[in-house]
């Protein structure tokens, strides 16, 4: 068996950032990222306010394109405007500070719009190749096989039983035919963790998700987060939640002005930190 | 009075001109509720159009087109606009339609550019995190506005949508320029008939004033329904 091989696929690379670098206007706020994000690592940011944390994770899945550099996600360089970013972000999931349920829409509507919309589109691609198949099959001495199409019901009677299965896991399958606007903060963002789940991401991106919670509801969201870090999930995690950070993270990156300033284990970092920036910032937050 | 009031029953009733009200309410009717349809269809997609990113090219030669359209029908009467399509347009293309047909268009058309406005505002209204939340997950832009965003603004922008709606009903008075039999019309041959306009257009006052009140009324319902399902559990 050659090394590659042997390697677990825990080494593999997930994500690879390359002199990722971005500007509003004259404003450059990050100058230049390079990151490798391995499968199953929980990577914790932290940094002052207005470094950079946010941008830096939009940039990630293309919410804000980056003005240069590169994000190589499954081979492909997402910053790149030929790709269909939709594809990829499909497997890049995204929790925001303010939650962002779709207030239109029920709690299980808002899980099962995109799986249901996604392999419905997918479904009528099928359908309109089979159609040019089936007619050209007419002409052919080899007929082609058909595609296989599934019923628009199927689709979604599967995608409501994976949403049932998810609220059942963070004990809110009550709420499924409920608006958001009768939830709770720390209910929301669990659903929306939920929602993200649903897609079955490679990869899913935290931008503060506690910090718009009250303090009672911050422990429930930090306790998915932690479920979902020991069921193995990839992670990129913005937040102030030093002990968080601390606990669940596999690896701790310091923002300073649009850099990584720092990075390290989580204890070394915590207990050790190099720069002056650091140290510094650390004695105002801990 | 008494003579007047008799001159108006005798051509109303007796000659039958209540039949041609009945068509001119129709008419009017008709050309405001499709007009405003097919304004609305069109709005919307200017509204997307405009709220679009602008990367691609695409998007802004749409752009560039919508503001061209928009431009036109909010810059020019729609009397000029219905004046154009039924005299010019009409034996140009050798279409042949009739005039309601015609007044229906140009009134879609036109609201179109109003409701294009409309609806960007009522777009706008909407917190941003809610399309960004469809498109991290991988949704396209158009199906998260369509499921998302559009759905959301409704409800802010009904009430001026309502008004639209209102401006249309009386702006089909002006559909007479091209031989529809509109309200206006219907009750102007009335008057003409004897030369005794008194009854005929205080009618027609009465009949545009109850048509509005009860669209205000039609839209205090819908806007309560859905200020209900708000609170929905
Ligand atoms: N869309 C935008 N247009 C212009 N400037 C922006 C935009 N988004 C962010 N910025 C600027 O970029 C800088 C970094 O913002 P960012 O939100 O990434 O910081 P942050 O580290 O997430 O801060 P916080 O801890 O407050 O969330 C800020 O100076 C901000 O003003
Ligand atoms: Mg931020």
């Amino acid at each position: 068996m050659t090394e590659e091989l042997k390697q677990s696929p825990s080494e593999e690379v997930l994500l690879s950032i390359r002199g990722l670098k971005k500007s509003f206007g004259s404003h450059e706020v990050l100058k230049g990222i390079d990151l490798d994000i391995r499968e199953g690592e929980k990577i914790a940011v932290i940094g002052p306010s207005g470094c950079g944390k946010s941008t830096f994770l939009r940039c990630i899945n293309c919410m804000e394109d980056p003005t240069a550099g590169s994000i190589f996600f499954e081979g492909v360089d997402l910053a790149d405007m030929k790709v269909d970013i939709n594809v990829h972000r499909q497997k890049i999931g995204m929790v925001f500070q303010q939650f962002n349920l779709f207030n239109n829409l029920t709690v299980l509507r808002n899980i099962t719009l995109a799986p249901v919309s996604i392999a419905q589109k997918a479904n009528r691609k099928r359908k309109v190749r089979n159609f040019f198949r089936s007619f050209l099959n007419l002409f052919r001495k080899e007929k082609k096989p058909l595609l296989p199409v599934r019923k628009s019901a199927d689709i979604r009677a599967e995608a409501e039983k994976r949403a049932f299965e998810l609220l059942e896991r963070i004990g809110l399958s009550d709420k499924a035919e409920v608006y958001p606007s009768t939830l709770s903060g720390g209910q929301k963002q669990r659903i929306a963790i939920v929602r993200a789940l649903a897609m079955d991401p490679d990869v899913i991106l935290f931008d503060e998700p506690t910090s718009a919670l009250d303090p009672e509801m911050v422990g429930e969201v930090l306790d998915l987060m932690k479920k979902l870090a020991e069921d193995g999930m990839t992670m990129v995690i913005v937040t102030h939640e030093m002990g968080f950070a601390r606990e669940v993270a596999t690896r701790v990156l310091f923002m300073d002005d649009g850099q990584i300033a720092e990075e390290n284990m989580p204890e070394a970092f915590f207990t050790r930190p190099q720069s002056a920036r650091l140290q510094d910032f650390l004695s105002k937050v801990l | 009075m008494q003579r007047i009031w008799d001159l108006f029953y005798q051509q109303f009733i007796t000659y039958g001109a209540y039949r041609e009200v009945l068509e001119g309410l129709l008419a009017t009717v008709e050309i405001a509720v499709f007009g405003l349809l097919i304004g609305v269809v069109i709005g919307t997609l200017i509204a997307m159009v405009k709220v679009m990113p602008k990367y691609k090219r695409l998007p802004r030669v749409l752009s560039g087109i919508c503001t061209v359209y928009v431009g036109f029908f909010r810059g020019t009467p729609m009397v000029v606009q219905l004046l154009i399509g039924y005299f010019v347009l009409l034996p140009a293309l050798k279409i042949a339609a009739d005039a309601v047909t015609v007044a229906i268009v140009v009134f879609g058309l036109n609201s179109g550019a109003y409701v294009s406005e409309i609806m960007r505002s009522g777009i706008q209204s909407v917190d941003p995190g809610q399309l960004e939340a469809g498109r991290a997950l991988g949704l396209t832009f158009w199906k998260s506005m369509f499921s998302i965003v559009i759905p959301q603004s409704v409800k802010n922008i009904l009430p001026t949508l309502g008004n639209e709606f209102i401006v249309l009903i009386k702006e089909t008075s002006v559909t007479s320029f091209i031989a529809v039999t509109d309200l206006t019309k219907a009750f102007r041959a009335i008057g003409d008939a004897n030369y005794e306009y008194i009854i005929p257009y205080l009618m027609l006052a009465a009949v545009y004033l109850i048509l509005v009140m009860l669209i205000t009324l039609g839209i205090r319902i819908m806007e309560r329904r859905l200020k209900r399902s708000d609170r929905r559990a």
